[in-house]
């Protein structure tokens, strides 16, 4: 694969985030917690203003930007993933997973590229993060 | 209303080297199968599992819960925790089917204060997977902010 540091990583869009795959998650993960599964809790906590709209499971937001590095490089091409959660992604949010090349290396004879990624809504960055992909030769 | 008064700084720094009970944990097709759904993506190819269950596989293999963890850093509730970050490194793609060994520690704790005066927490989780030779597969680090009056985000 030919990359250069500074190029973009082909975009990954989730047209329409899903409560019911937040209530499937909910389950899998056996988290109790109502913010995921029951719109109506979501709407009681009143000082958010989210109306009633579920949260997505962080690391549903972060499948996102896995899915659009597999895209790209491959299943099996990550080497490590890091997020942080500046704000909450809702139902029915479009969401865009990007990214972008920051460096590229070699480690163990492999070719590495290192990535600042991120969830774009609009204007607004719900997750950031950085991860690092072995490059396919 | 004024939230629960926070637990002593003390108590929470004696958390640190916090061991859980530590397991096994084995991802079925079905579980693969619906996790990876939920993603949006299709199915990986062979058995390889979607890295997103290196959230709930690491807690649930280390035979404890998002409760438990949650009940470690003495949160007021459900919705006082915030998520700082995620960490996942990959040293092999996971499988379905394989029974993989979890140890997992808590390894960082410490009280802060946000510029508004308010606390919270900062609590640090590890998590180690090994392979059925052994090997590493993964570690996690979990850090997540146990809010002390009230302000919260998801997990």
């Amino acid at each position: 694969m030919d990359v250069q540091v500074g190029d973009n990583i082909p975009d990954w869009v989730m047209e329409s985030v899903s409560a019911a795959r937040m209530r499937t998650m909910a389950a899998i993960l056996r988290d109790p917690n109502p913010v995921h599964w029951d719109r109506k809790a979501v709407a009681a906590l009143k000082r958010l203003n989210l109306g009633e709209r579920t949260i997505n499971q962080g690391p549903l937001g972060l499948s996102y930007m896995i899915n659009m590095l597999h895209d790209w490089t491959g299943p099996g091409s990550i080497r490590r993933i890091y997020m942080t959660f500046p704000l909450v992604v809702l139902d029915e949010d479009r969401i865009v997973a990007q990214g972008k090349i920051t460096g590229l290396r070699e480690e163990n004879g492999e070719k590495l590229a290192d990535c600042d990624i991120w969830l774009q809504r609009g204007d607004d960055q719900p997750l950031v993060g950085k991860a690092t992909v072995v490059l396919p030769s | 209303m004024p939230g629960k008064p926070p637990p002593p700084e003390e108590e929470i720094k004696a958390i640190i080297g916090h061991e859980f009970p530590g397991g096994t944990y084995t991802i079925e097709h079905w579980e693969n199968f619906l996790l990876t759904e939920c993603t949006g993506a299709e199915p990986l190819p062979g058995k390889m599992v979607h890295p997103v269950a290196l959230f709930h596989m690491p807690i649930l293999g280390a035979n404890t819960t998002i409760g438990e963890m949650f009940a470690v850093g003495k949160a007021d509730s459900d919705h006082s925790i915030g998520i700082e970050s995620y960490d996942w490194e990959m040293y092999q793609p996971l499988e379905e089917d394989t029974l993989y060994t979890v140890t997992a520690k808590v390894t960082d704790a410490d009280r802060r204060s946000r510029e508004d005066g308010r606390l919270y927490d900062r609590i640090q989780f590890q998590f180690d997977l090994a392979d059925p030779n052994g090997d590493p597969a993964a570690r996690t680090t979990i850090t997540w902010h146990y809010n002390r009056s009230g302000s919260w985000t998801s997990r």
